[in-house]
């Protein structure tokens, strides 16, 4: 599971993956206390999960053990949304609520 | 899901009978960004009917033969979506229809 903060949305419409009601998210790879990596992916939202947030990604065939995604062409889900990191007894990274 | 631009396509005649009739496509990566290419390449097969030019996301590993086009193919990179628009930090980047590219417009 890696972590990712929200950046955009990505629309697509000729698609061959057949989940209807997809929402995508572009995320940007992030360390654990939320700053950017520079590296984007597009991630299916199973949270709606907003612009801002940090959020745990599932990566791979792992991807298709869930309901909407079951035998889809799918290798990156948002599945959560952080709240706070602790790290070694201390915070190091906090949802403000405003990204 | 990996976003990249189509560059190319790439043409097999000796090969495995379980690869033919897929459409293979040279793709090169980009940066959200920018929208720039960042010279790492990778071959696709395409799920779509995408066009050189275009913007696209693909799939890799075990969920790349999870498309209707790619069912027990031995395929780790399956393009399965031709992108329209990208927004990023409430700007739109990116929109196929207009061309406007790396315009950070409002």
């Amino acid at each position: 599971m890696n972590l990712a903060r929200v950046r955009g949305t990505v629309v697509a419409t000729l698609r061959s993956d057949k989940i209807e009601g997809a929402k995508w998210l572009l995320v940007e790879e992030c360390d654990q206390r939320g700053a950017g990596k520079g590296e984007y992916l597009v991630a299916l939202d199973m949270v709606n999960a907003n612009r801002g947030q940090l959020v745990l990604l599932a990566q791979g065939s792992s991807c298709r053990w869930s309901f909407r995604t079951e035998d889809r062409p799918m290798d990156t889900l948002v599945v959560a949304i952080v709240d706070h990191i602790d790290q070694a007894g201390a915070t190091v990274y906090k949802e403000t609520g405003n990204g | 899901m990996v976003l990249a631009r189509v560059k190319g396509t790439v043409v097999s005649t000796h090969k495995s009978p379980s690869m033919e009739g897929l459409r293979l496509l040279l793709l090169e990566k980009i940066d959200a960004a920018t929208l720039k290419g960042k010279a790492d390449y990778v071959v696709a097969i395409d799920s779509v009917g995408a066009n050189a030019g275009e913007i696209v996301f693909y799939v890799t590993g075990s969920s790349a033969r999870m498309t209707d086009t790619t069912k027990g193919k031995p395929s780790d990179a399956t393009i399965i979506a031709i992108v329209d628009v990208i927004e990023k930090d409430g700007a739109l980047m990116y929109e196929k229809s207009a061309g406007t590219e790396g315009g950070g417009r409002a």
